[in-house]
């Protein structure tokens, strides 16, 4: 089970990607769970995610997210605007394995 | 001209990105944004259905029908969005702590405490009606709301560090802890705010039912802060709005929300003047953007959506057709990111020119007259149409200003898209290029 994070405005726009994630990942046979907070509320839930990642609208908060994030030992990283753009949930997906190097498909993260 | 699009994007990342991003980034400016979105949103919204039900369009025969019920439909209005102040005031001190990693519930409730006592006069309260406190507790004094939500907020956060904490020993249960330690600043802040709003209570005013009143830290505020309010709901003080918020997305920074945070408190209060009933004719109010600037997204995109679905360019398309769907619902991220819009030097022109324009044509229009002004809050989502129907309290015309704009929106954008579509439609076919002379080098080879 791979747990990610994503760090967003308003939720309004990304939980279309995050459909289009999960069906990338049931495609792939990897379980995922996929959760969209805003900039204060993810704070508090970054323990329990394995990567966290940016929406490109609130790439101005990439220093903070990144630091906070390397605090408690997870990967980061900013989603690529065109994916986030064409709700391309299986690019963002690959995103997400490059950034875990011991998940395969099927296989468990870390 | 690549090239030239190349440069100029990386001049803006370098010295416009930063600055805007330091605004946005404003600890407080995020946890007054949350606050609104997650604890008044909701409020806000439910409680206009009410207020709509209880205020029908003129339709002859309806308001007859509804008249004598007015007063008991209002209920559920008046104590949802009528007081969400209240809510506000425990929304900001909650997110703020969440920033700021602290417990976040203590300092909501003693927001809201805070609040309630600032808005009391101090004397006698057994004997006070709701209905002479109820206009204060609403929309007119968010900003009351916000800055008690802030300093609860703050002055817990400092004394839990400082040496005024009363401290237990280790092996006392945390909850235990916590209510120790949230004492003295607890006792701190209501000795401060009790003791100012009884300063500020030995006052009196003449309302305007002509009766002494006695004075109250919100009426203080209201009245200091009307002056803002009536220079907020100007045709400058709008465009300035639409510029900032046009030129945070055109760095890919969710502009209506920074600007929402700064703007809500003054919208809300003008909004409030116009509600059904009122005399009222304040046109910079929330649906004023939300409603009948942002057509298919902040920058009044529907129509790129539009052009994009038949673009020669592949790009485009797939833009295009992911757009769609969330474009009827005013959701835009797929074409700022994707066209894209944001740091694309050439479409950034269009993207502020488009909405500054659609709000000069709007403000004239009501102004003039000619729509009813907007009376009521929805959900940025509905529709377009239908939206303007609505938000003008049952005005068809609001309908037709909405149109009127997309047009406009649509006449303005199509030069700059085809010039964009040249740009993107070159770059593909160079993208193609060179596995066609690779193929012709081989066919040669052989």
């Amino acid at each position: 089970m791979i747990r990610v994070l994503i760090v967003c405005s308003w939720g309004m726009s990304t939980s279309l990607l995050v459909d289009s994630m999960q069906e990338a990942a049931a495609e792939r046979n990897c379980e995922l769970s996929v959760e969209a907070l805003s900039a204060g509320e993810y704070v508090a839930r970054v323990d329990e995610c394995d990567v966290v990642l940016i929406a490109p609208q609130i790439r101005h908060l990439r220093k903070s997210i990144e630091k906070l994030a390397a605090a408690a030992g997870k990967p980061v990283a900013l989603i690529e605007p065109f994916y986030y753009a064409t709700m391309n949930g299986r690019a963002v997906l690959e995103q997400v394995l490059r950034l875990l190097p011991g998940a395969q498909e099927g296989k468990p993260a870390i | 001209m690549s090239v030239m699009i190349e440069r100029s994007s990386a001049w803006f990342e370098r010295y416009l990105v930063p600055p805007l991003g330091a605004l946005a980034s404003s600890v407080y400016l995020q946890a007054v944004r949350d606050a609104f979105i997650i604890f008044t949103l909701p409020l806000i919204l439910a409680g206009s259905v009410f207020l709509v039900v209880a205020n029908p369009p003129p339709i002859p025969g309806l308001q007859a029908l509804i008249a004598p019920y007015q007063s008991a439909i209002l209920v559920p209005f008046q104590l949802s969005f009528g007081i969400m102040a209240l809510f506000l005031s425990f929304g900001v001190a909650y997110s703020l702590a969440q920033y700021r990693r602290t417990e976040p519930v203590q300092p909501g409730i003693l927001a809201m405490v805070l609040f309630l006592v600032a808005t009391m006069p101090v004397r006698d309260i057994t004997t006070l009606t709701l209905g002479e406190i109820l206009p204060f507790l609403g929309g007119q004094v968010l900003l009351v709301a916000i800055v008690i939500g802030i300093l609860t907020t703050e002055v817990m956060r400092w004394f839990r560090g400082s040496r005024f904490t009363i401290r237990l020993p280790k092996n006392v249960p945390p909850n235990v802890t916590r209510a120790f330690e949230a004492l003295v600043p607890t006792l701190f802040l209501l000795t401060l705010v009790w003791a100012l709003e009884w300063f500020v209570s030995s006052y009196t005013y003449l309302g305007m039912d002509h009766q002494v009143h006695q004075l109250t830290l919100p009426i203080l505020l209201t009245r200091a802060i009307q002056p803002l309010v009536v220079l907020q709901n100007s045709y400058p003080a709008a465009l300035l709005e639409i510029i900032l918020m046009m030129l945070l997305w055109s760095v890919g920074i969710h502009g209506m929300n920074v600007v929402t945070a700064i703007a809500l408190p003054f919208w809300v209060s003008t909004l409030a003047g116009n509600a059904p009933g009122g005399s009222g004719h304040g046109i910079v109010t929330e649906p004023f953007f939300h409603i009948f600037a942002h057509l298919g997204g902040s920058g009044a995109t529907w129509p790129l959506v539009i052009y994009m679905l038949r673009s020669r360019s592949a790009q485009l398309r797939t833009v295009g057709k992911v757009a769609l769907g969330p474009a009827i619902f005013n959701i835009n991220e797929p074409v700022t990111f994707g066209v894209p819009m944001a740091l694309n030097p050439l479409m950034m022109i269009p993207f502020v020119l488009v909405p500054v324009t659609i709000v000069t044509i709007n403000y004239s229009v009501f102004a003039l007259g000619l729509v009813h002004v907007p009376v009521i809050m929805q959900p940025f989502t509905v529709p377009l149409g239908i939206s303007g129907f609505f938000a003008t309290g049952g005005d068809f015309r609001g309908s037709l200003l909405q149109f009127f704009d997309l047009a406009v929106s649509a006449v303005l954008y199509y030069p700059f898209f085809k010039a964009w579509e040249r740009v993107l439609v070159a770059r593909e076919e160079a993208a193609a290029q060179p596995e066609e002379s690779q193929v012709q080098v081989r066919v040669q080879a052989r």
